[in-house]
């Protein structure tokens, strides 16, 4: 009995090993790796040595460094906001009306990430720039007499992130509706319940796991994200990841860096819990 | 004889309590097609306020179509529907003053037993003390007393059943849409269940549409059947008359069972039918305004219980006992008249001493009077 238990848990240990070797070695140690520079102390021309230094960690409570984390989450926040807001109707549509060309509709949602994220971003600088299309289309139709500050702004930066992290949202949404049972929006009509009712009492609520899906798969990489600031967003809307870069990359300052990636882990960590907890969790139950 | 039943009006079945009864639902020529096919066929019903109004028949008849059409889930491709007196073409469901205990019940798994109850009546504007009170006695009625807090998905599929009910009876519509409500109980339940529905529809009033295809269950319900076949309607009536009278082959085949002579009508007189099948045998049948003339080919039929050992009778046949089968009550007997026609005979589980063996020869006899021409 023994011996079966313990060659059970040996099979599986086997079965698991080349998912925990891969996981351990690119995801752990680098982990445990920033853990250690977090508390390390950088050298004036880089490098580090390892020690215990708070006082990175208290370097990110200067006003400057809040300031830019604040922002971070009010734009990942605004995203997920946003692409909820476009992206239920999508996946309600697709998923109700879709027909016999929901999965057409589905694969057209995916060709997207069939490219590089960096060159998506870059065809928004093309479009949005000085001399882009979207100016050169306001001035030919005299929309405009000069070209308008499209690109460099917060607004951009927006734009941006709806336009990557949308498929994020539509697709963990279109999954929950999709198995949605029809003939629940029938009995909420035979009990008198308006379509706008029926929406909000039953279609929706029971679409909630998808919800708390695609937001947990937007706001997290969102909050994370310096490629589409750095291209779109000029230097108004630093955000934490392009801090961190900078830590890294320019200032050499990997200690505080390091610092500053598990402060944003943390904050993503503690975020999730309480979203989970508040929304999710009465939601979730017994569906 | 055939329109006769048609025409008859619900005092038969309900004491006469009313005979000038308001229409509670009014089918008139309701056709519904999916493409080529038709589902409910020409379909014209007066169910009376009130009343226990059954939709009877095999499954895929339309049963379900027609209850989604007076719901307003489908709307007729032909004829109109009104409830209440009041055309419901282009009303939305949410505007009809009816519920439906639905065949896959369609309970809403996100919420618990008591929510799923006073779904309705939170959107009627019910609330507070009403709404505890109205909503803790549905469950008392449905026996779901203390599971008001539970999820549905915790519940057996009997209760979910019985949560349904309650969802829908809560509301007290004008009219109830039963689409086999009884499906997923054991027996026991189910019996009780149909005792318990029949008290509650005579205590409150309130017009029932019941769908089964289980014959047994519609007999003892209802004040009316619909008996339906392939969307069309073969008759109207109550049980009794259902059952004494059937209008058809069909009809008789599906109510209760029956053997059924086919031959030709050899001769007709002063209500008196003889008819000669083509194995030679004559059954003597009184004809109850049916119009049938000589050397016509007919049917007539007589229900198993009607027929008995002996030779004493109008009818009397010599039979070869094939099989027999206990039944409790009655014991059911299989046999062969000398032609080869089956003849199937039921007899009270009284006497023990004489009952004959299989392969045995016995004479069956039975009374004009219990014979039956059938139409179709
Ligand atoms: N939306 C639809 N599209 C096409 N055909 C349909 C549709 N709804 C029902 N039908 C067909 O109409 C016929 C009647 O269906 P209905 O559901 O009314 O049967 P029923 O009498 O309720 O049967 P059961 O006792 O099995 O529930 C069936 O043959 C069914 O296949
Ligand atoms: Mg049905």
């Amino acid at each position: 009995m023994g011996k079966g238990r313990h060659g059970w848990s040996l099979g599986l240990a086997g079965l698991l090993s080349p998912v925990t070797i891969w996981l351990g070695l690119f995801f752990l140690v680098p982990l445990l790796f920033i853990l250690a520079y977090s508390f390390g102390k950088s050298g004036v021309y880089g490098g580090i040595t390892l020690g215990f230094y708070p006082g990175n960690y208290l370097k990110v409570f200067n006003p400057l460094y809040l300031d830019i984390i604040v922002r971070t989450l009010v734009i990942a926040l605004t995203n997920t906001l946003l692409c909820l807001l476009l992206g239920y109707p999508l996946a309600y549509f697709i998923a109700f009306k879709g027909g016999r060309r929901k999965h057409i509709l589905i694969l057209l949602i995916m060709i997207p990430f069939w490219t590089s994220l960096l060159l998506r971003a870059y065809a928004w600088v093309v479009i949005l720039g000085g001399n882009g299309i979207a100016n050169r289309t306001l001035q030919f139709l005299h929309i405009t007499d000069h070209p308008l500050d499209l690109i460099f702004t917060p607004q951009a930066v927006t734009m941006g992130m709806v336009y990557s992290y949308l498929p994020f949202m539509i697709l963990p949404l279109y999954a929950a509706l999709e198995k949605f049972d029809r003939r629940l929006k029938e009995a909420a009509q035979d009990l008198g319940a308006s379509r706008w009712h029926t929406f909000w009492r039953v279609t929706f609520p029971l679409s909630m796991p998808g919800v708390i899906a695609g937001s947990i798969l937007v706001f997290i990489p969102s909050a994370g994200e310096f490629v589409i600031p750095n291209l779109l967003g000029g230097a108004r809307t630093v955000m934490v990841g392009n801090l961190i870069q900078q830590q890294f990359l320019e200032a050499r300052d990997w200690a505080f860096g390091s610092a500053l990636a598990v402060m944003l882990a943390v904050l993503l960590v503690g975020a999730i819990m309480f979203y989970v907890r508040k929304v999710g969790a009465e939601k979730l139950e017994g569906v | 004889m055939e329109e006769r039943h048609i025409k008859e009006r619900p005092e038969v079945g309900d004491a006469g309590r009313d005979v000038e009864r308001s229409v509670a639902v009014e089918l008139s020529g309701v056709t519904k097609r999916f493409g080529e096919f038709v589902a409910v066929d020409d379909l014209t019903l007066d169910i009376y306020e009130g009343e226990f109004f059954s939709l009877l028949g095999p499954s895929g008849c339309g049963k379900t179509t027609t209850l989604r059409m007076i719901a307003g889930f489908e709307e007729p491709t032909e004829g109109g529907i009104s409830v209440d007196g009041d055309p419901v073409r282009g009303v939305p469901p949410y505007r009809r003053p009816v519920n439906t205990v639905f065949q896959s019940y369609a309970i809403f798994p996100h919420l618990n037993v008591f929510d799923n109850v006073a779904f309705g009546l939170r959107r009627a504007g019910v609330k507070g003390e009403e709404l505890q009170r109205r909503v803790t006695d549905a469950c008392e009625m449905v026996q779901l007393s203390g599971f008001e807090k539970r999820k549905p998905s915790m519940l057996s599929g009997g209760q979910q059943q019985r949560v349904a009910l309650a969802r829908a009876l809560v509301n007290r519509p004008k009219v109830l849409l039963l689409d086999e409500p009884l499906g997923a109980l054991d027996l026991k339940l189910r019996k009780e269940m149909q005792l318990y529905l029949k008290n509650l529809q005579h205590e409150v009033g309130i017009t029932f549409i019941y769908v089964t295809h289980d014959q047994e269950e519609a007999l003892t319900m209802s004040d009316r059947i619909a008996v339906i076949n392939e969307g069309k309607v073969q008759q109207v009536a109550d049980p009794p008359t259902l059952y004494e009278l059937p209008k058809n082959r069909f009809v008789a085949d599906f109510i209760g069972q029956t053997n059924v002579f086919s031959g030709t009508v050899e001769s007709v007189r002063e209500g008196h039918v003889t008819l000669r099948t083509s194995s030679g045998e004559k059954v003597e049948v009184t004809a109850r305004g049916v119009e049938v003339e000589v050397g016509q080919e007919a049917h007539a039929a007589v229900r198993p219980e009607k027929i008995r050992f002996g030779s004493e009778g109008d009818n009397v046949s010599s039979t070869t006992i094939r099989q027999i089968v206990y039944l409790g009550v009655s014991t059911q007997y299989i046999t062969e008249l000398s032609g080869g026609e089956r003849l199937v005979l039921y007899q009270q589980n009284s006497r023990e001493e004489d009952n004959p063996e299989v392969g045995e020869e016995v004479p069956v006899a039975w009374d004009a009077r219990n014979c039956l021409i059938l139409g179709g």
